[in-house]
């Protein structure tokens, strides 16, 4: 059968099925019975159960409920607020002040969550209103938030590399590690990005309404505590080798959990919610991963995606053209789909490629994550954009066009680590060779 | 033409995958192009513990599995993983002629066929230190992936300790692991100097992959292409083994090149070995019943 | 209108959250095995059937409380009849999904009760029973499309919680 016509055909009944409004686990599950049904003569539904069967209980995505519920205890926790008094006056002197603790909140709580929403939401809980009436300007407001939020993905725990590490065999506590430079980097891009902004823009950016001393600001970084015990337990545990990414985030939960008692929002009733709360977002992310393990078997069983390697690999592109084919594919894909249905649904077709070219996989990991931050923030489907339109009540078309200088500084991001790929390589090295030595 | 899919667990540079891709060819060839075999390499079709029961309902035709992964389900299958019954290649080819009968006989009450086997190189002990005897082993933080590995664990007085394959070169670095047993090219694949700096050639089992087909699958093809079928199972049988043999040598100079200490076990450290594969082996006939008894007395015999 | 059937999907929600707990307690059992020298058989196994276990267990409860992510770009330019047509179309395709996915899952228990599956991994567990809570979850799920799609062609609409923050990702 001809292999374009079969490409052509999924792709046309993914996108039929998903603008229908049909639930994307259930339209990939759809979607693969349609491609084996049609293409191969193989029994469906009980290699359907087969292989759902086993990615479902496989061990290395149990990190991804722990995580998930870390995030959801810690959302009701205040530890936001707790963040805020702590950074709050160590900004008064930096060019754009109190907007940076929307970059620096979010760079901290992003070392403790997995996920970019939760980040965005949990640090705007508290910076909106403060920034708001301090009078500063709404477009940066609501713009540094949305892209520093997805943070939370870069950073270390990271759904998406846990995602990306269990489809892909690669040590998730490598992506970890891998990921602490450039996400790093991507806050001091961002703190930058406001830096110039207010420079070029004086008296936009209100006056300090309160003086610190040295003393005060240092008093003042005690509410910082709890999350830097959270993140060395969580990140500490790995990089130290007491345990690997899974168990990292069970810690993470008794941490969170702890965090929450002490400070005295440790309720039946939070503890309830933040139970169910997360059941309920592992379930929808089981049934998305569901479903792409079953396409991704029965474009197996069709050769697709090593025709298509094979193709690729006949069409003799370098490494960098190909990273830039996929940036601009990604980029569009990220537009209409989540990073998890994103990553998901492609990594069959991708992979072998990546590998014909020898590209180090935990290098594409991070690339990976990096334009699943862009599709955070690109309407018409982006994640922190639904947040923050929740939060704000501002339409998506206003967040997404203050969020763009952002984006664009993620894209410089990008070409950071294609061009010295050691920000991305070098820490997880580091981990493995002074261990050893 | 007959299209069958062959899903295998192992990556396509391990050479197991490189027989399974030989066999297909010759397949291809003798059978004049009536029968095509695609080989799904690195559980990119079906992962390693499901292969099995795919090819049993028909979901493919024919599969690739590690023997001791079935011994859960069907103990005779693990006869080739009792530690330091078979510690030879020779052994090994003799213990299968013992275990063969039997398992023709498990997998067609099952519906399937064994095509052939290919035997993995030698399991050895990898350590942080020097290891003269089993006492060295006491504390050791030992990785268990399989009943054996834990068994032995339990024997020696090490820490078993479960780590997946993709975190295994963290936990070596990081001190989660100090010593394990698995052979030498997969100890070079995981790029255990690393974190490890002995390897001891125990040659403790040679456990083996087994190569089977569904025999509603098999019973479709024409008499010439069946036949087709089993000589170049016998051709890739054979070839296995010599790719397995060149694999040790291999492995074990690239283990020394990156600086391990590639060493013989100690008399001592033999003997310890061997005391406890008498119990293993009593252990493993006790749980595999008269069928286990008939192999190990066979293979006495040989 | 509520659905007659909520404390279904409510139960099959708790259940899965308790297989929440349970993982934690797996996780946390294999750090401290160790730190203090004690070893749990087949531990990352259970770990992973639990996970299983909650992940279908809460898919009816994930619907109802409409968590199950869908691109609505489209639909919500639609009103009225159109945007009904949308609707039931969707969920006939998802009573058929569902549907197939449960009767397969439920067959792949059987079997494995009647080929006495068990885990290759040191848990050495018959995966008929791992297998339950699997099929379980998805015959519930399969009800719960049912019965919506039953609310919907009857003209009735089942209340639907306002849309919580999607802290997903
Ligand atoms: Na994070
Ligand atoms: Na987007």
């Amino acid at each position: 059968m001809d292999q374009v016509f079969i490409a052509g055909f999924l792709i046309a009944a993914l996108f039929v099925l998903f603008a229908a409004g049909l639930w994307i686990g259930l339209g990939l599950l759809a979607c693969g019975w349609i491609a084996m049904a049609v293409f191969t003569s193989r029994p469906v539904g009980d290699a359907m159960v087969t292989t759902i069967w086993g990615s479902s209980s496989s061990w290395t995505l149990t990190a991804l409920p722990m995580f998930i519920w870390m995030g959801e205890i810690l959302f009701r926790t205040k530890l936001s607020e707790d963040m805020f008094r702590g950074l709050a006056p160590w900004m008064t002197r930096i060019p754009g002040r109190l907007l940076h603790t929307n970059v620096i909140g979010c760079t901290i709580f992003a070392a403790v969550s997995g996920s970019s929403a939760a980040t965005c939401a949990t640090i705007g809980k508290m910076t909106i209103p403060e920034l708001r009436a301090r009078k500063y300007p709404e477009d940066l407001v609501i713009g540094t938030l949305a892209g520093a939020g997805t943070l939370g993905l870069l950073i270390p725990p990271s759904l998406i590399m846990i995602v990306y590490g269990v489809a892909t065999d690669v040590s998730i506590s490598k992506l970890f590690i891998g990921g602490v430079i450039p996400g790093i980097m991507l806050g001091a891009l961002f703190m930058g990005y406001i830096v110039v902004w207010s420079l070029l823009n004086p008296g936009k950016i209100p006056q300090p309404t309160e003086r610190y001393t040295l003393k005060e600001k240092i008093f003042a970084s005690r509410h910082l505590l709890p999350t830097v015990a959270l993140i060395v337990a969580v990140l500490g545990s790995i990089y130290t080798g007491i345990a690997t990414a899974t168990e990292a985030a069970g810690l993470g939960v008794v941490g969170a959990l702890l965090v929450a008692k002490l400070q005295g929002s440790l309720t039946w009733q939070t503890f309830k919610e933040s139970l169910l709360g997360a059941t309920r977002l592992s379930c929808m992310i089981a049934l998305i991963l569901a479903g792409a393990a079953f396409l991704t078997l029965a474009m197996g069983f069709t050769g697709l995606p090593r025709h298509l390697a094979d193709w690729i690999g006949q069409m003799g592109l370098s490494a960098g053209a190909l990273i830039v084919v996929l940036m601009v594919f990604y980029i569009i894909l990220g537009c209409f789909l989540d990073g998890i249905s994103m990553i998901v649904l492609t990594m069959a077709i991708v992979l072998p490629m990546i590998e014909k070219l020898g590209i180090d996989l935990v290098w594409f990991g991070i690339f990976l994550v990096l334009v699943v931050e862009m599709a955070q923030i690109t309407p018409p489907v982006g994640f922190n954009l639904f947040v923050l339109q929740g939060m704000t009540g501002h339409q998506i078309t206003y967040i997404a066009r203050t969020a763009f200088p952002l984006f664009l500084l993620m894209c410089v991001a990008v070409a950071l680590i294609y061009y010295f790929p050691g920000l991305v390589t070098w820490l997880p090295n580091q981990m493995i060779g002074n261990a050893a030595g | 033409q007959t299209k069958w899919d062959l899903p295998g667990a192992y990556g396509a540079n391990s050479f197991h995958t490189k027989n399974l891709v030989l066999f297909a060819e010759d397949v291809k060839k003798m059978s004049g192009g009536k029968l095509e075999i695609t080989v799904h390499p690195g559980a990119s079709l079906f992962k390693a513990p499901e292969i099995k029961r795919a090819v049993q309902t028909g979901q493919v035709q024919i599969g690739e599995v590690l023997m001791s992964n079935i011994e859960n389900e069907i103990t005779v299958f693990g006869a080739d993983a009792v530690p330091f019954l078979a510690t030879s290649y020779d052994a090994s080819v003799k213990l299968w002629k013992a275990q063969k009968p039997v398992i023709d006989k498990k997998l067609a009450e099952q519906g399937m066929t064994g095509l052939y086997v290919v035997p993995w190189p030698p399991q050895g002990v990898y350590a942080k230190k020097d290891i003269n005897t089993v006492e060295d082993l006491k504390g050791t933080k030992w990785r268990s992936y399989s009943p054996a590995t834990a068994r032995i664990a339990e024997l020696v007085g090490a820490q078993p300790v479960t780590i997946q394959v993709a975190e295994l070169a963290q936990a070596l670095a990081t001190g989660v692991l100090n010593s394990m047993m698995t052979s030498g090219s997969t100890g070079r694949d995981m790029k255990v100097w690393e974190g490890l700096t002995h390897f001891y050639d125990t040659q403790a089992w040679l456990p083996k992959n087994l190569i089977f087909v569904n025999n509603d699958a098999f019973k479709k093809l024409d008499a010439a292409t069946q036949k087709a079928v089993m000589d170049a199972a016998a051709a890739a049988e054979t070839r296995g083994l010599a790719m397995s043999k060149v694999e040790t040598e291999e492995s074990k100079a690239d283990l020394a090149k990156n600086g391990m200490k590639v060493l013989p076990p100690s008399p001592a450290l033999k003997a310890g070995l061997e005391k406890i594969g008498v119990t293993l082996t009593e252990e493993w006939i006790k749980k595999a019943g008269a069928d286990g008894q008939a192999i190990v007395d066979n293979y006495k015999k040989m | 209108m509520r659905s007659p059937l909520a404390p279904l999907y409510q139960a099959a929600l708790w259940l899965a959250g308790l297989f929440m707990i349970a993982l934690l307690v797996a996780i946390i059992l294999s750090i401290l095995g160790r730190q203090f020298d004690f070893y749990i058989r087949g531990l990352d196994a259970y770990a992973g059937y639990f996970m299983a276990a909650a992940s279908f267990l809460a898919l009816a409860g994930t619907l109802t409380k409409g968590d199950h992510i869908r691109v609505t770009l489209v639909i919500s330019r639609f009103t009225g009849k159109s945007r009904r047509g949308f609707e039931i179309f969707c969920l006939i395709m998802a009573v058929a999904i569902s549907g197939v996915f449960a009767a397969y899952s439920v067959k792949m228990a059987w079997w494995s009760y009647k080929f006495n599956d068990i885990s290759s991994s040191h848990d050495a567990t018959p995966l008929w029973i791992p297998q339950i809570p699997m099929a379980l979850g998805i015959a519930v799920f399969f009800i719960s499309f049912v019965e919506e799609l039953f609310m919907v062609l009857m003209g009735k609409s089942l209340e639907k919680p306002a849309d919580e923050l999607a802290r997903t990702e």
